[in-house]
């Protein structure tokens, strides 16, 4: 479902913040991104989108992206940002979640259904006419989770899915992605989402890869997490 | 600040509005359009002391606000928000213009006082088509048929921003307005001393948070800003609606 090979992403001062990473996702898989703050996990998901411009190749879905293909790249794949707000700008939830379908050319019908299911799997229809200036963190986090669904992805990329929520509402976000059929990467500090939602993580160092490996295993391997930058689930200093 | 938050909810809960069902609703957006901009140049077409005349207008927003289910009360009160600038364009004619048109028993009422209340009336009919309009159809589709009419992408597109980033310069003032007020005992707003980096960070912070929200956009297929479903034709019953509008409305302004 994706393929990353000796992917480069620079910031404009020179800089590397993804540095000759390669990585592949089968389909209906979870991988993790774990990694200390600015170690290269959101640019990378945002050069997947094609946001950042990069070197090196990035397949998905079988379609490598370039500049003729994002579009078509952009709509088989689903990006969940790592602050909410930012994913809800439209003046009602309703028109957030149909921004996508309609910029695919859905017709209204379809697109009126398809908001609705979402809601309505989310557990969140009563926030359906609601505006995001007045919904709780957590209602913020299922609305532009709907966002993305309702654009029917193949990929979805979800940066930091668990940030700013309360624990029940992080309950709820594990038990939903778990049991979506979309293959999923997510960059995340939480481990025990990690452990949970994903069944392999890859620890991303200075823009590497440090080590991949299973989650049950990886995420406890204190040597291995610290000499990648994090702490390892379990450690208490 | 967070009396801002509500205005700018109300605003949006016109969007809201814009979902139903009503056979007012379900009219192409080009003829509702294509309404307004007529109602609204006869409106304005009414010469300064045709105060009466305007009666017959109402028609409009009145019958179009109750088929259309949307309420009343709450569109007057929004075109109220206007009624500052009628007042302040109409107030020159109650200093300037003194001549005695109309006498109710003792009472003489001059050229000026009917020619203020004529603009504000005309501007009160003005807004609340435009209102109507915006409460009947989605912002979406309004945006698509101004482009179909020819209106640069350039502007459109620059409507849909403003609309949208609305709300979130609000938040990103809000919150600001707030951490200030916290570290500031007794300060409702940013001292004057302190205005210039306010707005300065709130103009770098909103230039991020947009750079952020439009990465969101384009994540979602965001490209020319114009909906690709946009262009049903318009049905007998469009052309219908706007007859039964025009007609009437063009009449009274011509004949009466």
């Amino acid at each position: 479902m994706l393929n990353i090979n000796n992917l480069s992403v620079s910031y404009p001062d020179g800089n590397k913040a993804v540095d000759d990473i390669s990585l592949n996702l089968e389909e209906g898989k979870h991988l993790a991104l774990v990694g200390a703050n600015g170690a290269g996990k959101t640019s990378l998901l945002l050069s997947v989108m094609g946001i950042l411009s990069f070197e090196g190749e990035i397949i998905v879905d079988g379609i490598r992206l370039s500049k003729d293909n994002i579009a078509e790249v952009r709509k088989r794949t689903g990006f969940l940002f790592q602050n909410p707000d930012d994913q809800l700008f439209m003046p009602s939830i309703y028109d957030d979640i149909a921004f996508g379908p309609r910029n695919m050319g859905i017709d209204e019908e379809t697109i009126k259904y398809r908001v609705d299911d979402r809601l309505k799997l989310l557990g969140i229809e009563q926030l359906k006419d609601k505006t995001a200036l007045t919904l709780s963190g957590g209602e913020k986090r299922m609305a532009a989770l709907a966002t993305v669904l309702a654009m029917k992805p193949s990929l979805m990329l979800l940066d930091e899915p668990t940030a700013f929520l309360d624990p029940k509402v992080r309950r709820k976000l594990i038990n939903i992605l778990k049991s979506l059929p979309h293959t999923m990467l997510i960059a995340t500090h939480d481990l025990t989402f990690a452990k949970e939602v994903c069944d392999e993580s890859v620890i991303i160092k200075e823009g590497k890869v440090f080590a991949r490996g299973k989650s049950s295993e990886l995420l406890y391997d204190e040597k291995l997490m610290d000499e990648g930058g994090i702490e390892a689930i379990g450690v208490e200093r | 600040m967070a009396d801002i938050r509500n205005k700018i909810s109300k605003v949006y809960s016109f969007e809201q509005m814009s979902r139903g069902n009503s056979i007012i609703h379900r009219v192409h957006p080009m003829a509702k359009i294509i309404v307004t901009v007529i109602y609204i140049l006869c409106v304005a077409m009414h010469t300064k002391y045709r105060l009466l005349s305007l009666s017959p207008l109402l028609f409009y927003p009145v019958v179009v606000t109750a088929l259309a289910e949307i309420p009343g009360r709450k569109i007057f009160a929004q075109s109220l928000v206007a009624l500052p600038f009628c007042l302040f364009a109409g107030i020159s004619n109650i200093i300037f213009d003194k001549k005695i048109l109309v006498t109710i028993g003792v009472v003489a009422i001059s050229g000026g006082v009917i020619s203020s209340l004529a603009i504000i009336a005309r501007c009160l009919l003005c807004v609340s088509a435009v209102l109507i309009l915006v409460a009947t159809t989605p912002f979406a589709k309004l945006t698509a048929q101004l482009v179909r009419m020819h209106v640069p992408v350039l502007f459109v597109r620059l409507i849909e921003m403003v609309y949208r980033y609305l709300g979130v310069l609000v938040e990103e003032a809000y919150t600001m307005i707030m951490a200030y007020r916290l570290r500031s005992p007794g300060a409702k707003w940013p001292h004057i001393k302190d205005a210039g980096s306010f707005l300065g960070q709130l103009f770098v912070r909103s230039m991020n948070r947009a750079e952020r929200v439009y990465q969101a956009m384009v994540c979602r297929g965001y490209e020319s800003g114009i909906y690709a479903n946009q262009n049903e034709k318009m049905k007998l019953s469009d052309y219908l609606f706007m007859m039964i509008v025009i007609v009437p409305t063009v009449f009274v302004t011509l004949f009466i």
